[in-house]
Formats: C-alpha cells, structure tokens, sequence
C-alpha cells in the first residue's frame, strides 16, 4: 500500500486521493482538495491527529483504499488514532473541502454530497465537529498541525484562514 | 508474450487518442501560426493517490481551461500553465507583449480560453469521426486554482468504479523545444469500456 509522501521538510505529509495519514506533534498532514473532503480528528492533549483526503460519500459496501468513502474513512481513522493511544472520546474534528467545482458545470459535481456525508458519519461516531470550511467553487490547500490541532486553509486570491 | 487484457485496452486507446491528438495538433498548428503542435505523450493507469504526482501537477496554483466533452463516450480536457507559460501563450496569441499587470485582462483569458476551446473542439470532431461518438464540447472554463483540485473533479467519475484511474497526457511542443504545458485528458467510465468491448468482440 502506498504511504502519504513525506516531504523533505520531514514534519509534512502529503495525503493524496483516498489516503489517511497519522501524525504527532510537531508533524504536519497536507492535502489539495477540490470537491473531496479533508477530514482531521485530533486528540488535543496527546496531540495525535489523522487526516483524510475522502473522494466519495458512500462505499455501498464497495472495496477501496480506505480513506476513499466517508463511512470508511472515519472508522479507520478511529482505528489508527487508537493505536496511537489516542481514544475516541476526546477527539474533535475539523473538516474543508467539499467545493464544486468548475462552477457548477462539467463532471459530476459531488461536493454538497461529500459534506453531508461526513457530517453525518461524525454525528454517527459521536465525534464533535469544531471547524469546517466548505462548498464554494475552488480548491482548497489543507494543511493540518498536529502541534495544536490548526487546519490552515488556502483558497487562490484569499488570504489563508485558521480553523 | 501474450498481452494482458489491460494491456490490450490501453494500446486501443493509445491509438484512439494518438490519432485523435494528431487532429488536435494540427488545429493547434493553425492557431498559433505553426509555432505550437501537441503530442500523445502516454496513456496509463495510475492509482488514485499517485495522479497528480505520475501528471507531474504540484500543489503549486496553475492556469487551466478546462471543458468537457459530453456524451456518454466523452471526458474532461484540463490544458495546464504554470502562470509565465500561461501568460506568454496569451501574448504570442494577441501579438503583443506580455503584460505589466499581474492580473489577466479580460483579452488574455478569453486567448486562453479560446486555444482550450480551439483543442477541445479538434478532439470531438476526431473522436466522433473514429468511433462514432456523439459528443458536445461544453464552454472552456478559463481557471486559476490548484492543479490538483481540478484534476480531482475530472476523475471522480472514475473514482466512483476503481481505485485506479485511465488519464491521457499531451504535452506542447514549440518546434524542437517541449513546453512546460500540458493537457490531461480523462476518459469517461462509458468511453473506456466502448474500448474494452471493441477488444472483447476482436478476440
């Protein structure tokens, strides 16, 4: 199975269509989302977080890699912050991402559907959503600070904003 | 060696796009005033997380028009700048100089725009003629964004079927000197398996 990058600034990882990436302080998750969804769950005081680049809402019971669905993607994070020692109550998360783009024209447009699915997984897990920065028409750069649990989002021709 | 039935598919399309991107360059050729042509550069399969890696798209904010190719046998048609390259096409194309102004005039993105337009039109009219698609290009959306934004757009239709993805990459050449531009091609689901059915009924 092919790892989240690891960039040459050593504390950054790139997480790419589908993946899910484990990190801890001072480690930073990254992800370039158009209508995906990036999802973090943080512990704040083991300061251990996931991020998932999630493409689709539902795996209708369909394989793939995990962090491809939503009703995947969440379970196996919870997974993985486990064997981090990072249990599931406590856990807060902050999502962004879900964008249609090419303004509402061209290729299924999936975005809206990405959002409301993550959402209600969350709900579902019991995770508390503290952040969210979502829809519109552009790409969004992620980039998610397991040191205190920042999602920092870049839009083109905005300044960047803290969830 | 016997070849794989994935194998098969892909040489089919490789062929499918070479001879449509030979169309493409020379509709190209012609809007540039025989200064830019276009080549098939591959056609492959890549797993999902790797795509923008294996297209070489950075996380790096790009120039794009983008359109698609509507019909059941279509796809999406991303042509690709870094913001020097994008903004030099636009100049050659109006005869002019590059401009002073950081931001794009309105005349710059409708050049742009238009070569996507130019390019998009010259692969419906190959595809329709070598497998009798009937195909409608959308208006080229002329965007400043991230690459791999809108390459995640052009392939969640594949997505949805299989962790692996079919993309088609063109590359601009300027006489004897390849150019740091590109153009991605993603097939629809529909079109790859009218391909793969083409191969099944020849075996």
């Amino acid at each position: 199975m092919i790892t989240p990058t690891t960039s040459a600034k050593t504390s950054e990882k790139t997480v790419g269509m589908g993946q899910i990436a484990a990190g801890r302080d001072p480690e930073r998750l990254r992800a370039i989302l158009g209508s995906c969804i990036g999802l973090a769950l943080y512990h704040p005081r083991l300061k251990a977080g996931t991020l998932a680049h999630i493409v689709l809402p539902d795996s209708a019971g369909r394989d793939g890699l995990p962090g491809k669905f939503a009703d995947t993607a969440v379970p196996r994070m919870l997974d993985m912050l486990r064997e981090l020692g990072a249990p599931a109550s406590g856990l807060t998360a902050k999502l962004a991402g879900g964008a249609n783009m090419f303004a509402g024209s061209g290729p299924l447009q999936i975005g809206d559907a990405n959002v409301e699915a993550v959402e209600r997984v969350l709900r579902s897990a019991g995770v508390r959503l503290v952040g969210r920065d979502v829809g519109g028409t552009s790409g969004r750069r992620v980039t998610f600070d397991c040191a205190d649990g920042t999602m920092t989002v870049e839009q083109a021709g905005q300044p960047p904003r803290s969830l | 060696m016997t070849k794989t039935y994935d194998d098969r598919t892909l040489a089919l399309l490789h062929e499918l796009f070479a001879s449509a991107t030979h169309d493409a360059s020379a509709a190209m050729c012609r809007w540039t005033d025989g200064l830019i042509t276009v080549t098939l550069d591959e056609v492959r399969r890549v797993p999902m997380e790797e795509v923008a890696a294996a297209l070489g798209i950075g996380d790096e904010l790009l120039t794009m028009v983008v359109l698609s190719l509507q019909g059941e046998l279509g796809g999406s048609l991303i042509l690709l700048f870094d913001e020097p390259n994008g903004r030099q096409l636009a100049a050659s194309l109006l005869g002019r100089r590059i401009g002073a102004d950081p931001e794009w005039s309105e005349l710059e993105k409708s050049a742009i725009a238009e070569t996507g337009n130019i390019l998009g039109c010259a692969y419906v009219n190959a595809l329709t003629r070598l497998i009798g698609a009937d195909l409608l290009p959308s208006a080229p959306c002329f965007l400043q964004d991230y690459g791999v934004s809108v390459l995640e757009q052009a392939v969640i239709a594949q997505a949805m079927f299989s962790d692996t993805l079919l993309v088609c990459q063109i590359g601009f050449h300027r006489q004897d000197e390849d150019l740091d531009w590109q153009v991605v091609f993603v097939p629809t689901v529909e079109m790859q398996r009218a391909v793969e059915q083409s191969f099944r009924a020849a075996v």
